[in-house]
């Protein structure tokens, strides 16, 4: 690709490197973990921790009379979760060469939890500015923004943590 | 009479370019010009460029130590490009960077053929060091801060380069480059280690096997420091 293109923002290519990206992280760990259920359990993790906490999002931004429309959350969400794939795909070869050059399980685990950990933060400032135009700016919906934030990754971090726990031991 | 000067050839140009007017080289990628000659161009330089240095800290060692480091060291460098070039356009494009790959791995490239010019420039202190019989200790310590400084250059070019840039992802990108930069470049030279190696040592592996990650063995060596070790004691000659 020589000539600049504009980032994509809700492109199928970008959807499918999300939907793919976890997978692939979830690859890293199978190979030096004993079993391979993180295949499914981390696209499982990401994509189920997004699906339950959105709706939050939603209600509690229109509840607080700051919300944009439906359909403008529902496609920021499409862009963060795009950029997300992106992210997570420029990150994939350097934390698949960092684990396989290493013996130590411990340093699959911080490598894998680095990527997915920094796609997701940017797919979060993402998913911010996406819905900063369309939304009514106040000190309330930037709270609710943050909240919601620090509850996913929170809930996220510690489904990853059993999850990783489980199969490096 | 005034006999005509023959231009430099193209690749000569670039290199050039790259050592006394790198705003102009970096304008050039920004805007995509001839991309692929500077692609080509820089592949080379590296490859040349870090040959004679990688034969420099083998001839500390002598033999085959020689050819070992000078193929070694090109593939660190161009790993290190191939493996953090898309991490640059990546990281930029989540965030609404516009997508230019072959822009940003001309980029790096160009950056890291910069600062193998500046280790080949570096060559003759090798070299001196080898002739007067320096320590390995102390060649070790000279290579560390040789190869920090010509890292610095190289990143701080890529900084300048992407700073120059107007639009969104652009500090995402710097941050994130920087991170996967450092432990890219320091995990693939950590994996295919060793370059210089002790005059009196009878055996030299083309790469040894693999264990721990440069950052274990930091943070090892800084344990020991302490005095916190994992072992009773080092293991005697025979003994594994």
């Amino acid at each position: 690709m020589s000539i600049a293109e504009p980032a994509p923002s809700l492109s199928p290519l970008a959807l499918a490197l999300a939907a793919a990206g976890p997978i692939a992280i979830g690859g890293i760990l199978a190979v030096h973990g004993t079993s391979p259920t993180p295949l499914v359990a981390v696209p499982a993790v990401v994509f189920g921790v997004v699906a339950a906490t959105a709706p939050a999002l939603y209600i509690a931004t229109a509840a607080a009379g700051t919300a944009p429309s439906l359909a403008t959350v529902v496609r920021a969400f499409g862009v963060a979760i795009g950029a997300f794939g992106i992210a997570l795909a420029g990150l994939l070869l350097p934390a698949a060469f960092l684990s396989l050059s290493s013996t130590s399980p411990s340093t699959t685990f911080v490598v894998a939890t680095a990527a997915l950990g920094g796609a997701g933060l940017l797919a979060l400032r993402r998913l911010g500015k996406e819905l900063a135009p369309a939304r009514v700016t106040s000190l309330t919906s930037g709270t609710v923004f943050l909240v919601w934030s620090a509850a996913t990754l929170g809930i996220a971090g510690r489904l990853w943590w059993d999850l990783a726990k489980e199969v490096m031991s | 009479m005034i006999a005509a000067v023959p231009a430099p050839a193209p690749s000569f140009g670039l290199i050039d370019q790259l050592l006394r007017d790198r705003d102009a080289m970096l304008a050039k990628i920004a805007a995509g010009r001839d991309l692929a000659s500077i692609m080509r161009v820089m592949v080379a330089t590296i490859a040349i460029a870090m040959a004679i240095v990688g034969a420099a800290i083998g001839s500390y060692r002598g033999g085959v130590q020689i050819g070992y480091a000078a193929i070694k060291l090109p593939l660190v460098l161009l790993g290190t490009a191939a493996l953090s070039a898309p991490a640059l356009t990546a990281l930029g494009a989540a965030l609404g960077r516009r997508v230019r790959l072959a822009g940003d791995l001309a980029l790096v490239v160009t950056a890291l053929a910069f600062g193998a010019m500046l280790l080949a420039a570096c060559t003759p202190l090798i070299l001196l060091g080898r002739a007067m019989d320096v320590s390995y200790h102390s060649m070790v310590l000279g290579l560390v801060g040789m190869f920090a400084i010509a890292g610095c250059a190289s990143l701080r070019m890529i900084v300048h380069a992407l700073s120059l840039e107007n639009g969104p992802g652009r500090s995402s990108s710097i941050i994130g480059l920087c991170i996967v930069f450092a432990l890219v470049g320091g995990q693939l030279s950590w994996a295919l280690r060793p370059y210089l190696v002790r005059p009196r040592a009878q055996d030299v592996p083309f790469v040894r096997d693999v264990s721990d990650t440069l950052v274990d063995a930091i943070t090892g060596t800084l344990r020991s420091a302490r005095g916190i070790y994992v072992r009773d004691g080092a293991p005697l000659p025979g003994e594994h």
